[in-house]
């Protein structure tokens, strides 16, 4: 499993992928991940695992400000805190019950998140937010790739060991250009693997 | 020829790999068996051989439609099943599924009362009779596991019930990967439908589920009753197929079970005890401290 470092912001899903009502699933640094918006309109990164029986939360449904979970239906808070559990509907759910929560920040478009992130996320100027694009190459080889592009502001997304995405803006926005120039560095590098 | 033992318990036990209504003269049928290719052949005559890929000849019974094999050397016979002589009981297999998840998972699953009103809602339960009232799980005496007084209020229990009732369920577990239902019908007061679950562990984490019913006469076509648990089924694979992580945990505080999931509890415990080793993540050797 490809680490990620502490302290570091990474861009883990675009607003776009985060329509009301909709569970977004993704992977930073081996960890599987659901991203989610309440209807309150803040974003949530969460553990994507019911702590009940593992099932991920990703299968699940928002309902209002909760995640339902798709087995039990055990709802979560925006906290992760479990507030409902309909086998025992008169019980206090014990406050132990809870998903693992992950910062977030909302900048450039972008959806941030990390271990423990320092400050906030880095600043991309100003432009259209990129399709994003899976690359089966580690990160550290992507991150010196991309640099490389003009008219891109890329950062990648660690996945595991072996993969990452690349996300980020097109300063002229132009996605058409964008998109080619992309997948083009997609074919170089997984081919020069 | 001899392959080290990956879990003598369910190495030496009797396991599904086929059903003999699918088997087809012009086609051999491929499966895995604890890590181990088989082939399943029948001829015009009927007799099925049973081997592996590399060569080697397997012993296999014939049982409730069901072909069996035991990859090691038995310690005990193919599960007896005491209802199914019965004649008024036909033997129905509902048909075998596939699933990418670790053979005790999809037990666990057969045991559970708490999703019946959501992953099954509108036939073995619904929203808001969501409630799991108490139960008891008491040991079995030759091993395994019984809940007893299980009720749940189902909408549409079996294909016959015409309104919802509260049904009465016991679960045994007697084996690893047996599990079995009995089930309140309708139509009888003293007598049960019967509705067995074999697994057969294809690798630690996937699986072919083999249901076998042994229901009452109530007028239901076996074609339903196929078609009905067939919807069921398909309705816990994709719930069983994203559990993380694959094999089930055995140690205590990687999945957080409440009062309801008491059979759960029990059958992780049990399987601890022995020793189970497949599928299933062994809780912790007594004395090793968290770290």
């Amino acid at each position: 499993m490809s680490g990620i470092d502490a302290g570091v912001w990474y861009a883990i899903a675009a607003d776009h992928d985060l329509p009301h009502g909709h569970i977004y699933r993704t992977m930073l640094g081996g960890h599987d991940l659901a991203v989610w918006r309440a209807r309150d309109g803040t974003v949530q990164v969460w553990d994507n695992r019911c702590p009940h029986r593992g099932v991920r939360l990703s299968l699940g449904e928002v309902v209002g400000d909760e995640l339902r979970c798709q087995y039990h239906a055990w709802r979560f808070a925006r906290t992760g805190a479990c507030s409902y559990i309909p086998a025992q509907p008169d019980r206090k759910v014990p406050g132990t019950i809870r998903v693992g929560v992950w910062p977030v920040a909302e900048a450039g478009g972008l959806v941030w998140t990390g271990r423990d992130p320092v400050g906030n996320p880095p600043v991309l100027p100003p432009g259209a937010v990129v399709r994003a694009l899976a690359i089966k190459r580690p990160a550290e080889v992507l991150a010196a790739a991309v640099a490389m592009l003009p008219g891109l502001a890329l950062t990648i997304q660690p996945l595991d060991a072996g993969a990452a995405i690349v996300r980020g803006i097109a300063t002229d926005g132009d996605l058409v250009r964008a998109d080619l120039a992309l997948v083009a560095l997609r074919r170089r590098l997984e081919h020069a693997a | 020829m001899t392959k080290p033992q990956i879990d003598p318990i369910l190495w030496n036990d009797w396991h599904p790999v086929a059903a003999r209504c699918t088997l087809d003269p012009l086609r051999v049928h491929h499966t895995v068996l604890l890590g181990v290719a088989l082939r399943v052949a029948i001829d015009d005559a009927g007799t099925i051989t049973v081997g592996r890929e590399d060569g080697a000849g397997l012993l296999h019974e014939e049982r409730y439609g069901l072909i069996w094999v035991c990859p090691g050397t038995p310690a005990r016979p193919v599960p007896a099943i005491a209802e199914a002589d019965e004649p008024d009981r036909p033997a129905i297999l509902v048909g075998s599924v596939g699933v990418r998840a670790a053979g005790p998972r999809v037990i666990e699953n057969f045991l559970d009362l708490g999703h019946l009103g959501y992953v099954h809602a509108g036939y073995l339960g619904d929203d808001p009779h969501t409630r799991v009232l108490p139960y008891a799980v008491d040991p079995l005496p030759d091993g395994g596991i019984i809940a007893t007084g299980c009720k749940m209020y189902q909408p549409q229990a079996s294909p016959a019930a015409t309104e919802g009732f509260d049904v009465d369920y016991i679960y045994k577990v007697e084996r690893p990967l047996t599990v079995c239902l009995y089930k309140s019908n309708p139509m009888y007061r003293d007598r049960f439908d019967i509705i067995y679950l074999f697994v057969q562990p294809v690798s630690e984490e996937a699986s072919i589920a083999h249901p076998l019913l042994l229901c009452l006469p109530d007028g239901t076509t076996p074609q339903a009753l196929r078609a009905f648990q067939q919807i069921i089924f398909m309705q816990d694979k994709p719930i069983l197929e994203n559990q993380m992580p694959k094999r089930l945990p055995l140690g205590d505080g990687i999945e957080l079970p409440i009062a309801a999931d008491k059979s759960s509890v029990a059958y992780r415990r049990w399987l601890a005890a022995i020793g189970l080793t497949y599928g299933v993540i062994p809780p912790p050797a007594k004395g090793a401290r968290a770290a």
